[in-house]
């Protein structure tokens, strides 16, 4: 057989094979053509690679590549076709296939919405320039009140609104028999940090303190013996009431994502002076946000700041009411129930 | 508070409508919670806060009212007649307790006729909630409500002796008060007496014998200022809390003491009848003025960042009832400043700052503006923050949910596990939740107390953990000062799977960047399954100290909380894991060469561990050994004997610098597989 002739049945060969392929409907029709062309015995591929045997030596070398390049572009066109009439059996979806079956979740566990809350805050406060401080909470009196302007007659020592820890020996001569009060009690407020920072640092000082506060408050739907506080404090040469206000505010704006108004209501803290409730107008009512006011000359001085030359704010909030409000949370007393069932919706 | 409209309209003209009032009391420092309509009067309730008894009056409350609207406060002119008895003559006063009454002052009315109180004396009394007894009884509380100092009527007959005697109680000493409930006295105790015995507890509550009755002719009249704190004990311990002992708790005005005498002496006679004997009986007469507080007015824009002028300051702080002088000093720089006499009603107000307080909240906080940016500061999230968030996010990712639980445990959850320390935890004197007093040595408790809820209440199986403190209490608990080791720890309880919670701790320490490998030690805890506890440290140039317990908990333990199934449970030291953690990632170099995987079984004694067993591979191998996987142990005592296990393990060995070649890895396999005949007498499974 000439060359000439072998390649032309070649070129035949492949038009005729590409052609069976992509006019194969469906698998049984392609597995057909399969056989006709590409069949280990009888395949015309096959048949032509026998005449190979008859061509001239001196040719044989490009027949055979010729042969090698439509054999290649046969097997290919087979393999596209088999792709778009569903591919091989073994890959074939079997027809009982359900997607709309549910997916299989992994088992994730969840963060404390008190933890989320805190985060927030914190990123809030953070933008702000205020860092994060914490502090023991099992304190002695001088950092719980002594410091904070409260002194040893007035009400916030009573044993009643505290948790004094019992001293281990019997000896109770003191006057901690007499008044009920001992030397060490879990802290009934954050700012005890505020004390602790003041006295190791210089101002100016920014930070947020945050944690856990206890007082004996029968536990209801909106009171806990345990909860948590962040309570703020900016020290530092000329700060003014007006930085307080401006601060709340963009905080304020930034936790409840809205242009909020805000007012101050006068009050009455001890470690502050001037003092005062903050409000939120938010969605038509005002909101009670929590305590503030300019840090009180006797707290510098407690901690060794001279007042005609440095002023500071701070200013407190209740973690779980903050919480409460934004997921609409009834009852306090959830956060510490470890109950799946609760924790699984944050 | 309860005020009503009508009366506060005697002391101030009300120009503004309720709601602008109730506002601008509410943002002037007087809260408003509430008003209603009683018997057609207005009843407004304000919320006065501790450091305003000057407030609980409805002439303090029409004071603010007349400094907001700029109007002058009108006083009821006091007059009556006296008689020509003197009150010396009719009675004696002696005050032996002066820390607990710095004035005592009596008055004596002979000759009334005790009946009901006229009809506009009863309504007021009755629109604030307060009781009517009879025109006397009546006359003492309405003054009371009208000036904030409490009083109190003493039938003169019943003092024996025509003596007045201020005391401390004594050992034993019973009262029987006008709730007619007897009541113990104590030397802590502030008690009127006659000659013989106790007539009424100081401040807090008067006595049955000598009370007023429709048999009184003669009355004493009491107004006298007793200290708060002797005020506030008594009334706490005894349980009885009276407007008097409220109002005393908050502080009287020590100069308006003799004012409300004679203002309760002129309604008695013009309501009862009777004369007042001439004069009065004081134990502390003439009290002085406040020393004076220099404002200077550069203060007010250095505290509120905005300026008031001084006619507005002067004419606030005059309002208020201070006497201000502006021209004090010999001008020049002084000339800018404001000298203040504080009113002696105001406790509250001793020093420049509280002032400018007063200044600001009569002129309004809305007058301060909210443009006042901060400089700019940088700040960066604490490490310990950043690594339990990683933390939160490995035992989240392992379905473990955070909880939140009690500090303060009961015995029961103290006693049943605490592996940090067998000190006795710390208490509190008063219980917290259902006699909770400890503070808790370790969070595992607390956690399956949890999951034993979620079990009983729906049927859950609770994989928690909780990042808190635990109080290890200090080592010489004879110190009252010492405070505990206040440590964040992080503990977890999970179901069955000991290996499972393993993984998950190594998770989280390799999430840390915690260098080093994990290394177990056996140990026995209370609580937890004896032989399946492990204390937990680190390997590798760290120290040996502790850094958690993990362990499999006591069976018995376990049923007692009615929880099925076994519980695994681990408290990690948090502080421990920060100081070991490299949060910021070093990258390793990774080998460009293929590795080879080489499998092995050996036959080994049961009494090696695996940590033995990876030692000694390690060792014997180099650094080309890059992985060492634990497949699986299995036992066969017909083929191995007793007492021996086969441990299947796999090896990924690899090199930084070339192709390790089958030689290269058999090398190394080969002084392995040595090493492990000679110290464990391994047996090579080929």
């Amino acid at each position: 057989m000439s060359l000439q002739n072998f390649l032309r049945r070649l070129d035949e060969l492949q038009s005729d094979a590409e052609s069976a392929f992509t006019g194969a409907s469906d698998s049984d029709a392609l597995e057909q053509a399969r056989v006709a062309f590409l069949g280990a015995k009888n395949g015309q591929f096959k048949d032509v690679q026998k005449m190979l045997g008859g061509i001239e030596s001196s040719d044989k070398r490009a027949a055979g590549m010729r042969l090698n390049e439509v054999k290649n572009a046969i097997n290919k066109a087979f393999e596209q076709a088999q792709g778009s009439v569903g591919g091989g059996g073994d890959a074939q979806i079997d027809a009982t296939f359900d997607p709309s079956l549910p997916g299989t979740r992994p088992t994730l566990g969840h963060v404390h919405p008190i933890t989320q809350t805190i985060d927030h805050l914190t990123e809030i406060m953070g933008r702000m320039g205020f860092e994060v401080a914490e502090g023991p909470e099992v304190e002695d009196p001088w950092h719980n009140f002594v410091s904070l302007n409260i002194p040893e007659d007035h009400p916030a020592r009573d044993p009643l609104d505290n948790f004094y820890l019992a001293t281990a020996s019997v000896n109770d001569s003191d006057r901690s028999s007499e008044t009920g009060e001992g030397q060490r009690l879990l802290r009934s407020q954050t700012s005890t940090v505020q004390i602790r920072v003041m006295k190791s640092d210089e101002p100016p000082i920014r930070i947020i303190s945050l944690g856990r506060v206890y007082r004996p408050d029968a536990p209801d739907a909106t009171h806990f013996p345990m909860f948590h506080q962040m309570e703020g404090l900016l020290v530092d040469r000329n700060v003014t009431m007006a930085n307080l206000k401006t601060v709340l505010r963009v905080f304020a704006n930034n936790y409840l994502g809205d242009d909020v108004e805000i007012r101050f209501r006068p009050s009455f803290f001890p470690f502050t002076e001037p003092s005062v409730e903050v409000d939120f107008l938010w969605n038509g009512t005002w909101i009670e946000f929590g305590g503030a006011g300019m840090v009180d000359p006797n707290v510098f001085k407690a901690v060794g700041y001279d007042p005609e030359k440095i002023s500071g704010f701070a200013f407190g909030l209740g973690v779980e009411r903050l919480c409460m409000r934004r997921h609409g949370i009834t009852d306090i007393r959830d956060f510490y129930s470890g109950d799946l069932r609760f924790l699984q919706q944050f | 508070m309860l005020v009503t409209l009508s009366w506060l309209s005697q002391y101030v003209d009300l120009t503004l409508s309720h709601d602008e009032l109730v506002d601008r009391l509410s943002l002037s420092g007087l809260n408003h919670e509430g008003s209603e309509t009683v018997d057609g009067e207005t009843v407004i309730d304000l919320e006065v806060t501790s450091n305003r008894g000057d407030c609980l009056g409805h002439i303090g409350v029409a004071r603010e009212i007349a400094v907001l609207t700029e109007q002058k406060l009108k006083l009821p002119k006091v007059h009556f007649d006296e008689s020509s008895v003197k009150v010396q003559d009719l009675l004696e006063v002696v005050n032996e307790f002066p820390t607990a009454c710095t004035r005592y002052t009596a008055r004596v009315i002979q000759g009334v006729t005790v009946g009901e109180s006229p009809e506009w004396m009863q309504q007021a009394l009755r629109s604030v909630g307060i009781g009517v007894v009879n025109n006397v009884v009546d006359a003492t509380n309405y003054v009371m409500l009208e000036c904030g100092q409490p009083l109190h009527a003493f039938d003169a007959s019943a003092v024996s002796g025509n003596k007045i005697v201020v005391r401390p109680g004594r050992q034993k000493e019973m009262l029987q008060a006008i709730d007619h409930r007897d009541y113990e006295l104590t030397p802590q105790t502030c008690v009127i007496a006659d000659a013989d015995a106790p007539l009424a507890v100081a401040g807090v509550m008067g006595g049955a014998s000598s009370e007023v009755s429709d048999r009184t002719s003669d009355v004493i009249i009491e107004a006298a200022d007793f200290t708060p704190l002797a005020v506030r004990r008594t009334a706490r311990r005894l349980k009885l809390h009276s407007p008097s002992s409220f109002r005393f708790e908050r502080r009287v005005d020590p100069r308006g003491i003799d004012w409300a005498s004679r203002r309760v002496c002129q309604l008695i006679t013009e309501i009862a009848g009777g004369s007042v004997a001439s004069g009065v009986i004081d134990t502390a007469e003439g009290i002085a003025d406040r020393d004076p507080i220099i404002l200077r007015l550069s203060q007010l824009s250095r505290v509120l960042g905005i300026e008031i002028e001084s006619e507005t300051v002067q004419r606030i702080l005059s309002g208020l009832g201070c006497r201000v002088d502006g021209s004090h000093g010999d001008g020049g720089a002084e000339s800018n400043s404001l000298q203040c006499v504080p009113p002696t009603w105001r406790h509250d107000l001793t020093r420049e700052v509280d002032l400018i307080e007063e200044v600001a909240r009569i002129h309004g906080y809305d007058q301060i503006p909210e443009d006042a940016p901060i400089p700019v500061a940088p700040s960066s999230k604490r490490p310990f923050d950043a690594a339990m968030s990683r933390l939160r996010g490995v035992l989240t990712s392992a379905g473990l949910s955070e909880a939140m639980t009690p500090s303060v445990v009961t015995k029961k959850l103290d006693v049943s596990l605490s592996p940090w320390t067998d000190r006795p935890a710390m208490q509190t004197r008063t219980a917290m939740l259902e006699g909770s007093r400890r503070l808790r040595r370790s969070l595992i408790p607390s956690l399956l107390q949890s999951r034993a809820a979620n079990w009983a209440s729906a049927s859950l199986h609770a994989d928690l953990f909780e990042i808190a403190h635990v109080y290890l209490p200090p080592e010489n608990s004879d110190d009252a000062e010492a405070l505990p080791a206040e440590n964040y720890h992080v503990g977890m309880v999970m179901g069955e799977d000991f290996f499972a919670a393993k993984g998950t701790i190594e998770t989280v320490l390799g999430r840390l960047g915690i260098r080093g490998k994990l290394r177990v030690e056996t140990v026995e805890r209370d609580g937890f399954a004896a032989g399946g506890c492990v204390a937990m440290t680190l390997d590798g140039g760290q120290s040996n100290e502790v850094i958690g317990y993990l362990g499999i908990l006591d069976e018995s333990l376990v049923r007692s909380w009615k929880l099925p199934g076994t519980v695994v449970a681990a408290e990690l030291s948090a502080d421990r894991l920060v100081e070991l953690s490299h949060l910021v990632p070093q990258q390793q170099a990774v080998s460009a060469f293929p590795s080879v995987l080489r499998d092995l079984n050996l036959v080994l004694p049961e009494a090696v561990r695996w940590d033995a067993l990876a030692g000694v591979i390690r060792s014997a191998a180099d650094e080309r050994l890059t992985d060492l996987a634990y497949q699986e142990t299995y036992r066969n005592e017909k083929q191995d004997g007793p007492e021996r296990k086969r441990v299947l393990f796999s090896m990924e060995l690899q090199s930084l610098t070339g192709t390790l070649s089958g030689t290269d890895a058999d090398g190394i396999v080969e002084n392995i597989v040595t090493a492990c005949e000679k110290q464990l007498s391994a047996v090579l499974m080929r």
